[in-house]
């Protein structure tokens, strides 16, 4: 099996070089791609390395690096070995590439990821709303969309749990113990 | 396709059920008996938990909420508990039962109960073991350390071997590596508990915290934030802060004291302290304070006045800073350097020490008044007390204070072969252990039962890997002379314990005829220590309120003699470092209230 | 004369299967023209919760993922994580965990014997099999302490070990299953009119299966012989013997029939399973959950569910919460791009019927 993945990652490398392709830690190889790659490749690996299947797209927000990461999940049943996709794009104004001419299930994943990280895929304009409904806030899925907050202004707290207390601040205002402000980061929450 | 004979009648045999004995139960005539580990509506043993908030942490439905079961509860309850305990919204449960999972003490369960109906949706807020008491006979998913998620097991400390340590004064305990702190400190529940019973009310989640995370510079300042001599209390602390770690009430409470020494000691310098801990030191106000005595109490205090931009002197006999933990620990608990650096630190700041200044001697009690807006005293406990037995004064029996003091200000002891130690608190541990590393056979003559003895039971652990003899229910009789005024042996007795009417603690009493004499060398008492306040001025002496050899004061260390202040052994009852650090720590407000008169 | 279209709304309560979800129907007569799947009536924002709880806080949400067969989910959080940290699974476990997925697989079945019937309004069925199910979930609340959500599976192993005496209390399930099959097949698929309802109905194009990303039984039904416990084995499936069934109709009754088959296959799967149950450590503790930090890393991790390949995408960044947990429900395949597929030109009777013969479950569609 090793041997599969290490001939695989040979090929890929020489019949994809616009790709940096690497063997991975926990199984499978692994395509970074840019944007313009993105369908070629994918559509490469469906007609000559036999991923036909595709197993599923995800979206990770890297707020930190202000990059959005989709990562498609591809499957070959006959080499039985996973492959990912990586392609990184700009949070803010960036957009995807729509592939649903190579697997009409991957609609059902762009809309899903326009609608939840407000990220549009070229080639799939004005998706059909999945989940959300009349939803014009900050795209909830965002690193930065805050749930707390939230369902803070969309529902109420039922009455009766106003009583709760802090065990810290109880045990503190008992023994008159002042916790000072380098402390208060490590303080259980 | 077309019907066929056999597809038109193999449905009909669904007639033979018929007839048949239905599968289901009579509800409600019969109930539903649920299986062992049902995952029914919680209770919890209100007396077995100590409020942790553990529960309430983990809950991923924030369906948790500690509260007061009776108003003021959480100002009444005993240290080692918040007084709040678990209430649960059993609207928001999933019965997921992490937090009984995570309970240290075992107390919250899920019982068998299931079926809870009621018209008020606000009554679905209900704390367990209070709202069902007869839960306590419905118990099914129960906590149990072997399945818990917490780690009841300690963190090995690594420490030399008992054969290895008696040969020299190298320090006993080797230290947590990183890999190990970090590991000990995220057992850590977080709950706080233990700072309360604190006689500093040090920081012990957070700094521990910190460590865990790798941030052992945070852990550093958060424990000079109340206490300068962090590192001494991570070497010899008596810890009572272990003693109520939750985890404790079913393994092995967290090892706050290895983890402060473990974070204390990555300041390798007394420079490094500083440019850690990197403290604000106020601009001089014009405030001066003297001090007496460079111990505990009195380095804390003139540390946080020093950084409030008080000017201090410390006035120390000795030529050495530290008191008791200077003079009265073993370097194998606590070497010289570790509190060389400290001291260091603190001069470094600007803490003023006058050495080999004996107040009363080179300087008067009185001229130091004068010069001060406020006096601290602290000058500990240093006159030991005598056994009160026959022959004690003979020329080699001698006090375990001045042997230890002797001992640590390199001074050459002869004490023979045969040592008896008389008593079983710290004191009479440490004088058996370094009359080891001095080549002696060592026995502890105790009147009690070895759990009696107020000594550290890791200290009496140690002493015995040593090697030591712990002889208990022993009653010293008398000194035994050799004639030419040595001390050849000691005649003592065997007791029996004997329950005390009055309710106290158990007592020894003597079994009669049962006597042997033990010969030796040299024999150490070690039954308590006495302050000498023979510097303080008659007249001031008698407006000074003592009791019982113990200056009062008030919250704030102050006497009834306002400008004067004191702590430590001379205050509290407790005779350890860290309660006079307490001391020193609410003196400093006690003197800035007093200085400006607030 | 042209026949007028009119739109008809189907859910969003439970239309015909388990969960709220609705599909708009454009009609003419009975025939429907168009078919759209509307989803987010069960939206319940577990992705995003779980990126705001500690990786322990994240377990008892992913049973919620599926009601019928929570188990997978389960399963797949705690292996995606074990991955990243390389953490080791006592043996004992594992067979644990196959003897509970295969367990909910038959539940799961026992389940669709009586959505598939019910749709055709065969009323009996659902009642028997609903019926025989209980006593797989009176195994669950046994080993588990729950009865539908079991909160069993997690990072490091299983939370209790099996209980004394329930190797044989399994095995009297199983044999009680077994002889039920013969009255299932009585009054189900032996049943001209359930035949009748089946066969021709929700006809998948076989040069699409592969393409299209559909999996488990929809997919065995086209004749591809694809299960994720032999292409890609995880625990111990590559110790036990067992068949993956095929039917080559591409039918709702080719579909019935692999999983009629399949509910065999497990039952001699369980028992394979109890009788080479290793002893040992049920649990490989995972670190204090209050400061649980996982390895940076990606996984996708993926199981044979009831309803083919469920799959879990896990990112961690190395802090104490999950970076992203993305769930790959069978469904969200199955109930969206290919039910609005098969849906044109199908008969309004027969969409209930169509919907249990994929394995729609709106939950793990919207999570």
């Amino acid at each position: 099996m090793s041997d599969n993945i290490q001939n695989l990652q040979k090929s890929l490398s020489e019949r994809l070089p616009q790709c940096s392709v690497k063997i991975r830690k926990h199984g499978g190889v692994e395509l970074n791609s840019s944007k313009e790659n993105l369908v070629g490749v994918l559509a490469h690996l469906r007609e000559h390395f036999g991923y036909r299947h595709l197993s599923h797209i995800s979206c990770v927000d890297w707020l930190e690096q202000n990059q959005f990461e989709l990562v498609y999940i591809l499957w070959n049943y006959e080499s039985r070995i996973q492959l990912f996709v990586k392609v990184r794009l700009a949070r803010e104004n960036g957009s995807g590439i729509s592939i649903r001419h190579l697997w009409p299930q991957a609609d059902t994943y762009e809309r899903e990821i326009a609608e939840m990280y407000g990220l549009p895929f070229d080639g799939n304009e004005n998706p059909r709303e999945l989940i959300l409904e009349d939803w014009d806030a900050m795209p909830p899925m965002r690193r930065d969309f805050d749930t707390r907050a939230y369902s803070k202004e969309a529902f109420y707290d039922r009455p009766g749990r106003e009583d709760a207390k802090d065990v810290r601040s109880v045990i503190s205002g008992r023994s008159g113990e002042e916790i000072p402000e380098i402390a208060i980061p490590y303080t259980r929450k | 396709m077309e019907f066929s004979i056999k597809g038109m009648l193999n449905p009909l045999l669904a007639l033979q059920q018929a007839g048949k004995r239905p599968h289901t139960i009579q509800f409600p005539f019969e109930e539903k008996k649920v299986a062992e580990r049902y995952r029914g509506l919680h209770f919890n043993d209100i007396e077995a938990c100590i409020g942790c908030g553990t529960c309430s942490t983990i809950c991923q439905n924030e369906a948790i909420d500690m509260v007061e079961i009776h108003p003021g509860d959480s100002e009444s309850a005993k240290p080692g508990d918040s007084g709040l305990r678990p209430r649960v919204d059993n609207g928001r449960c999933c019965w997921c039962a992490l937090c009984v999972e995570v309970c240290p003490t075992g107390s919250l369960s899920l019982t068998s109960h299931y079926n809870y109906v009621s018209e008020d949706p606000d009554s679905f807020l209900w704390t367990p073991g209070v709202s069902n008491p007869e839960g306590r006979k419905e118990l099914s998913f129960v906590s149990d350390t072997s399945h818990s998620l917490l780690d009841y097991a300690r963190v090995p400390m690594r420490e030399l071997e008992g054969k290895e340590r008696i040969k020299s004064f190298a320090e006993v305990v080797l230290g947590y590596a990183d890999e190990e702190a970090q590991k000990e400190a995220a057992r850590c529940i977080g709950c706080s508990i233990c700072t309360e019973v604190c006689p500093v009310h040090m920081h012990i989640p957070e700094y521990i915290s910190a460590i865990e995370h790798g941030n052992n510079e945070d852990a550093i300042r958060i424990i000079y934030d109340n206490n300068p001599i962090g590192e001494t209390c991570g070497k010899v602390c008596t810890r009572r802060c272990e003693e109520v770690c939750p985890l404790g009430a079913r393994g092995e409470a967290i090892a706050i004291r290895w983890l402060k020494r473990y974070a204390t000691e990555k300041a390798e310098n007394a420079d490094m302290i500083r440019e850690i801990v990197n403290p604000e030191i106020k601009p001089p106000n014009g405030k001066k304070v003297g001090i007496i005595g460079a111990g505990p109490s009195g380095l804390t205090v003139a540390y946080y006045l020093a950084l409030r931009g008080f000017d201090v002197t410390i006035y120390e006999a000795k030529a050495k800073a530290g008191g008791m933990i200077m003079y009265g620990i073993p370097k194998y608990r606590l070497p010289l350097d570790s509190l060389d650096k400290q001291v260091e630190y603190m001069q470094s700041i600007g803490v003023k020490i006058h050495f080999n200044t004996k107040v009363g001697e080179q300087i008067s009690f009185s001229e130091i008044e004068k010069n001060h807006d406020a006096v601290f005293i602290g000058i500990g406990y240093e006159v030991p007390y005598t056994i009160g037995i026959d022959g004690e004064n003979l020329e080699n029996s001698i006090q375990a204070v001045n042997f230890l003091r002797d001992i640590n200000a390199d001074k050459h002891v002869d004490i023979g072969s045969r040592v008896a130690v008389i008593g079983g608190g710290n004191v009479a541990i440490d004088a058996a252990r370094v009359s080891r590393r001095l080549g002696a056979e060592v026995t502890i003559l105790y009147r009690r039962r070895e759990e009696d003895m107020p000594a550290d039971w890791e200290e009496i652990e140690g002493a015995k890997q040593e090697g030591v003899i712990i002889k208990t229910q022993a009653i010293p009789l008398n000194v035994v002379d050799d004639g030419s005024g040595r001390v050849k042996g000691i005649r003592y007795g065997n007791a029996r314990m004997v329950t005390d009417e009055k309710g106290g603690r158990p007592r020894p009493e003597l079994i009669e005829g049962d006597e042997h004499v033990l010969e030796l060398d040299t024999i150490i008492g070690a039954i308590g220590q006495e302050a000498d306040y023979s510097f303080i001025p008659e007249d001031l002496k008698e407006k000074i309120g003592f009791k019982s050899g113990r200056i009062l004061t008030n919250e704030w260390q102050q006497t009834s003699v306002p400008h004067i202040f004191a702590g430590g052994d001379i205050v509290n009852r407790t005779a350890d470092a860290i309660s006079a650090v307490a001391d020193g720590y609410k003196a400093v407000k006690g003197i800035e209230q007093f200085v400006f008169g607030k | 004369m042209r026949e007028k279209e009119t739109t008809l709304y189907l859910g969003p309560q439970h239309p015909g299967i388990t969960g709220n979800m609705m599909v708009k129907l454009k009609v003419t007569g009975d025939t429907i023209v168009r078919a759209e799947t509307h989803v987010g009536y069960l939206h319940r924002g577990f992705e995003k919760l779980m990126e705001v709880r500690n990786w322990m806080q994240v377990f008892p949400i992913v049973c919620r993922i599926c009601v019928p067969e929570p188990d997978p989910n389960e399963e797949n959080l705690a292996r995606a994580i074990e991955t990243l940290e390389g953490r080791e699974v006592p043996e004992r476990a594992q067979y644990i965990r196959v003897m509970v997925l295969e367990l909910a697989r038959l539940a799961s079945y026992l389940l669709w014997f009586g959505g598939q019937s019910g749709s055709a309004g065969l009323y009996t069925m659902p009642q028997w099999s609903v019926g025989d199910r209980d006593y797989i979930l009176d195994l669950f609340e046994e080993l588990t302490g729950g009865r539908v959500y079991h909160m069993y599976i997690w990072a490091g192993g299983v939370r209790r070990d099996l209980p004394e005496g329930f190797a044989d209390r399994v095995l009297r399930v199983m044999d009680y299953l077994e002889k039920r099959l013969k009255h299932y097949d009585n009054l189900m698929l032996d049943n001209s009119i359930f035949q009748k309802r089946a066969q021709g109905v929700g006809v998948i194009d076989r040069e699409k299966a592969l393409d299209w990303g559909i999996v488990g039984p929809p997919l065995r039904g086209c004749g591809f012989k694809h299960d994720v416990r032999i292409d890609d084995p995880y625990l111990v499936y590559d110790k036990l013997k067992f068949e993956v069934p095929t039917e080559t109709g591409c039918d709702v009754w080719a579909r019935a029939l692999v999983r009629r088959r399949e509910f065999e296959q497990s039952i001699s799967i369980i028992r394979q399973v109890m009788e080479k149950m290793p002893g040992g450590d049920f649990y490989n503790k995972v670190p204090n959950p209050l400061h649980w930090k996982v390895p940076a890393g990606d996984v996708y991790v993926k199981t044979e569910s009831a309803r083919g390949e469920f799959g879990y995408y896990v990112v961690s960044d190395g802090s104490d919460k999950p970076r992203r947990v993305h769930v790959r429900g069978p469904a969200y395949v199955h109930g969206i791009t290919l039910l609005e597929h098969l849906l044109q030109g199908a008969n309004l009777a027969d969409v209930s019927f169509i919907m249990n013969s994929l394995g729609t479950c709106p939950p793990e569609m919207e999570r």
